[in-house]
């Protein structure tokens, strides 16, 4: 018999450092490039689109890149985040529309944030609770991102365009800047 | 009175507080857990000459790893004995290979659950049940051993429902989902010995998985209808999330021998269900499903603005799309009581066209 003894805790989780610093805020999107980082999800590249020159429009952001991620579940690759964060000024991504990419989402968000670009992590409303667990496992509680009203995936264009028109006022909060 | 005088004494008001404890601190499935301490731990830990700091399974994008001694704390919690624990090692480093776990299908609106397969002779030294109620309860070793790597997943993990596990629905095997194949009843070599290991090895085996189909087909003495029942329910359109899909084939053992009494090996089988998982165009137009999503290559109509067609417009029967890619997208087993022309179809969420992710079971000590 072993007698009394302490409970062991099972989730390993030793409390990490958490870094939640925000990149620097441009002054204005005057002429900054827009990366449009697509998770693959249906509708994502149209919404990007639309956000993309709603900036454009609205702000004289200058151009817009659209990079495409090879998996939506898990968080953007080493490379391509690097190269996104080489050729881009602020970054949107989308749509984390399902349980893996809401998650990832965010957690893209992030580190584009951590490697001070600012971003915008859209997904759908009905995810909002694992984009905010996301944001605590990866040390950055309270990582402020947008919810698109569910669903995303099903609309047509102008459903599209309307989704961007509700977002809009965010993106620009988000960003720092007035239209 | 309903005190049994041989009964052992207990502070069972500790004991619920104790579980209290744990509920408290969601380190649960929603079912008590065994209360664990380092001394019960070390049971455990004898039974491998691992590190327990060395580390079974990383989620990255979740920040998170498993240790074996997370694993033998959580095995424990679960109700597995310490003597379970090399199985609960084969386990993780099984469902660490597959493809899907690590990118993410346990935080998935899906909701899938990991299943376990268990081959060999620990089987009948552990008590692992491969017969009648296979998928049932009231069986230790395959209870306990599905749970351990569902409460590692919630708790190392942090898979919670509604937080990062997002399933929409799930499904009931995610308590625990473990069976073992009757391999005494089985007229073919058992799964293990088809992917190379050896009879006496014991070995298990992963996968992901979302629905078990029930196979009802007890009055036909035919291969053929036999396999089309099976090919017809593997098909079926609900099912059809990506372009094309993959089952598990968990044959009675009544049905197993129907098979073979008709000359049909498992290869043969698995071929006559290709050949026939096929459904019209027509079909997957009714329901929405004809065409793919240009980059996740998921089905959607192809009215759809991401739309492109899928590769069996392309071929010379544009008409007719089979549902699996490959043979291989069945992985046949047999497992139940041999009393009766019952089956079942576990749709799997994994390898299409692949070996299954299997592991050999290190004793020690």
């Amino acid at each position: 018999m072993a007698g009394r003894e302490k409970l062991l805790d099972p989730t390993g989780f030793d409390d990490r450092a958490t870094d939640s610093t925000l990149a620097p805020r441009p002054a204005s999107l005057r002429g900054l490039t827009i990366g449009m980082l697509d998770n693959t999800k249906p509708n994502a590249v149209l919404l990007l689109q639309e956000i993309a020159g709603e900036l454009q429009r609205r702000c004289g952001a200058g151009e817009a890149i659209l990079y495409t991620k090879d998996y939506f579940g898990t968080p953007v690759k080493e490379d391509l985040l690097k190269q996104v964060v080489d050729e881009c000024d602020v970054v949107i991504t989308a749509v984390g529309d399902c349980g893996s990419c809401s998650a990832a989402t965010v957690a893209d968000g992030i580190l584009l944030e951590r490697l001070g670009v600012p971003a915008v992590s859209i997904v759908s409303d009905s995810f909002l609770v694992s984009g905010a667990a996301m944001a605590k496992v990866q040390g950055f509680p309270g990582f402020e991102f947008l919810a698109a009203r569910h669903p995303v995936a099903s609309l047509d264009e102008d459903e599209i365009r309307d989704r961007m028109q509700a977002l809009m006022p965010e993106v620009l909060r988000v960003l720092g800047v007035e239209s | 009175m309903s005190t049994l005088i041989e009964a052992p004494l207990a502070d069972a008001a500790e004991i619920r507080s104790t579980i209290e404890y744990y509920n408290s601190q969601k380190w649960t499935d929603g079912l008590p857990v065994v209360p664990v301490t380092e001394s019960y731990l070390s049971e455990f830990l004898a039974r491998t000459s691992r590190d327990p700091d060395e580390i079974l399974f990383t989620m990255p994008h979740l920040n998170r790893s498993l240790t074996i001694r997370l694993a033998a704390i959580n095995a424990a919690m679960a109700g597995c004995l310490p003597e379970y624990f090399p199985v609960v090692l084969a386990a993780w480093e099984a469902t660490a290979a597959e493809p899907y776990p690590k990118r993410g299908i346990w935080q998935s609106t899906t909701g899938t659950a990991p299943l376990l397969i268990v081959n060999g002779p620990v089987r009948e030294r552990l008590g692992f049940n491969s017969k009648g109620n296979v998928f049932g309860s009231g069986f230790r070793a395959n209870a306990t051993l599905g749970r351990a790597i569902r409460l590692a997943a919630i708790n190392v993990f942090g898979l919670h429902p509604h937080q990062l596990d997002q399933a929409t629905q799930a499904t009931l095997g995610k308590y625990s989902a473990c069976i073992a194949e009757n391999e005494e009843e089985s007229p073919w070599e058992p799964l293990h010995v088809e992917h190379g290991f050896d009879p006496a090895d014991s070995t298990v085996t992963a996968m992901v998985f979302r629905s078990n189909l029930h196979i009802e087909a007890r009055h036909t003495g035919s291969p053929e209808q036999l396999g089309l029942d099976l090919a017809n329910s593997i098909r079926r359109t609900g099912a059809l999330l990506h372009e094309t899909s993959s089952a598990l084939v968990v044959l009675g053992p009544e049905h197993a021998q129907l098979f073979a009494r008709a000359g049909w090996g498992k290869d043969d089988l698995r071929q006559f269900i290709f050949d026939n998982s096929v459904n019209s165009r027509e079909d997957l137009v009714a329901v929405g499903k004809d065409a793919l999503s240009q980059h996740t290559r998921w089905r959607l109509p192809s009215g759809h603005p991401d739309a492109i067609p899928d590769e069996a417009s392309a071929t010379d029967t544009p008409d007719l799309v089979p549902a699996l890619k490959v043979p291989s997208s069945v992985v046949i087993m047999v497992a139940g009581a041999n009393n009766a022309g019952v089956s079942a179809i576990i749709e799997t969420f994994g390898r299409r066209g692949d070996t299954p992710s299997t592991v050999k079971v290190q004793d020690h000590g």
